[in-house]
Order: structure tokens, then sequence, then C-alpha cells
């Protein structure tokens, strides 16, 4: 997929998520939290079975593991980003249908371990050029 | 993921280190979020949406630095594209975050503000970050006919 095409999926998956969660907090609709976040979980879902395949086609046998081992490290830490905050909405979901009586503390929990991965990530992105400079 | 940095920096023509704000400070409003709900009822939600306030604030800091040496160093129009663009998308995400602390701050007497109103400054931004997307897309599709 080109950047525009990838880009243009985002939006598109995010004003229909917007114009949902809009609709429900505005009282139009009486429609169930986790109807709500429906394209969360399509957008997700893409994007867990695309970055399985991938692993998967790094798993072969007869595959250089020297050459893929970094990349399949990064891949399985967007795999668990991604799963991480599909945890996160399943539980913000339960708790806004009253399903589970858990703090806000404890539904944060997996965003904020993401969040933290992803300043990480971001962190040594940035260093290593300012030490360069 | 999806995007790689560069591609996330082209798209949506923030710096590494702006998007490393904005990430630090949507995990400290988070935080002050679950604190409010959880623990401290009567904090205020002015106090709340701070981190957010505060990387824009320094955000457009840097881009109004970055803008200046770009001028200086006679890459005009960029300098000029940037800011630009940098200020209208900050702009309309500091209206939306207004707006949401105000309707959550004074909710008796914001009845009338819709969350539909609070969010149509990001329906606003999101086709506008996409123009040039549309337009490679429709350069695509011509080229194929």
């Amino acid at each position: 997929m080109s950047l525009a095409q990838r880009v243009l999926l985002t939006w598109v998956f995010t004003l229909v998520f917007l114009i949902m969660l809009v609709l429900k907090l505005d009282g139009k609709v009486q429609w169930s939290w986790f109807l709500i976040f429906l394209p969360v979980w399509v957008f997700d879902g893409i994007l867990i079975l695309m970055l399985a395949i991938k692993m998967a086609g790094r798993c072969k046998p007869g595959y250089d593991p020297r050459n893929g081992s970094p990349d399949l490290r990064l891949r399985a830490w967007y795999l668990t980003a991604m799963l991480l905050k599909l945890g996160f909405c399943l539980t913000l979901c339960a708790k806004l249908e009253r399903l589970a009586d858990v703090k806000l503390t404890f539904v944060c929990i997996p965003l904020w371990t993401m969040l933290l991965g992803a300043l990480v990530e971001l962190g040594l992105n940035i260093f290593p050029e300012r030490r360069e400079a | 993921m999806l995007f790689s940095l560069r591609e996330l920096v082209q798209w949506l023509g923030f710096a590494t280190f702006e998007l490393f704000l904005h990430l630090l400070a949507l995990l400290v409003f988070s935080m002050l979020v679950a604190l409010r709900m959880d623990l401290f009822n009567g904090l205020s939600w002015w106090l709340v949406f701070v981190p957010l306030f505060a990387a824009d604030g320094l955000s457009t800091y840097f881009t109004t630095i970055v803008s200046i040496r770009l001028y200086q160093e006679n890459e005009k129009r960029l300098a000029v594209l940037r800011l630009l663009w940098v200020l209208t998308v900050l702009s309309l995400k500091l209206v939306c975050e207004v707006l949401l602390c105000q309707k959550l701050a004074e909710q008796d007497r914001a009845r009338d503000l819709w969350f539909g109103l609070i969010a149509s400054a990001l329906n606003i931004s999101h086709p506008w970050g996409n123009t040039a997307v549309a337009a490679s897309c429709c350069g695509e599709v011509w080229r194929c006919f």
C-alpha cells in the first residue's frame, strides 16, 4: 500500500469513529459502547493481521535470523503495543457499559505502558542524531 | 507499524521532537484524568488540561524558532509554509481542547455546547491534513486514464 492509501485508510476509520463517538456523547443514538468502538476494532484487527503475517513470513525455515532479528524485535514490540491498545479500549468499553467496576487508573495501565514504550522508541530515534551532530 | 517515523513526520508536518513532546503531554494528561476521576474529584479540569496546553505552547515556540532559522537560511517558502501549516493544526487542536475543557468544567452552563461542535475542529483539520494525499491519489487515478 502506498503512503496515500494508508493515510486515507487511517483518516476514514478515524472520521467514522469520531462521528459515532459524537453521536453517542450527544445522546442522539443509544448504541452500546462496543458498537461505537467498531471502527477501532476493525482498524486494529487489520493492523494485527498484517503484523502477524509479516512476522510469520520472517519465521519461515531457511530465513537468516541474523538479518531479520532486529526487525522481528521491532515488529514484536508493535504487536505488543497494538495488543495493549486493544486491552485499554476493551476495558474502557466494559467500564463505560458498567460490565465491570474497575477504577480508571487500572483501565489506563495498558495505555500508559504503550505510551511509555512509544516515548522510549521516539527518544532513541531523537538522541543518536543529536550525538552525531 | 502502519507508518514509519519518517512517513509520520512527512504526513503530520511536525518534527520528531515535537511528536515526543505531544506524546509526553498525552501521557501526563491521561494520568491526571485518572487521578481526577479516582482520587481528587475537586481537581479543576483546567488544571488537568495544562499538559496539553503546555505542549501546544512549546510546539508553537519551536516551530517559530525553526521557521526563523529557515528564513535566515534563505528557505523562505519552506519557512512560511511550515509555519502556516503547524500553526493551523495547533490552533485547531487548541480550540478543540479549550471547548472540551469548558464543557467538562461548566457542565450546567455549557449545555448548548455539543460534542459535535467540539469535535468539528478535529474534523476540519483532518481533511486539510489529507489534502496533499488526496491530490496525489487523484494524480495517480488521472495517470491510469
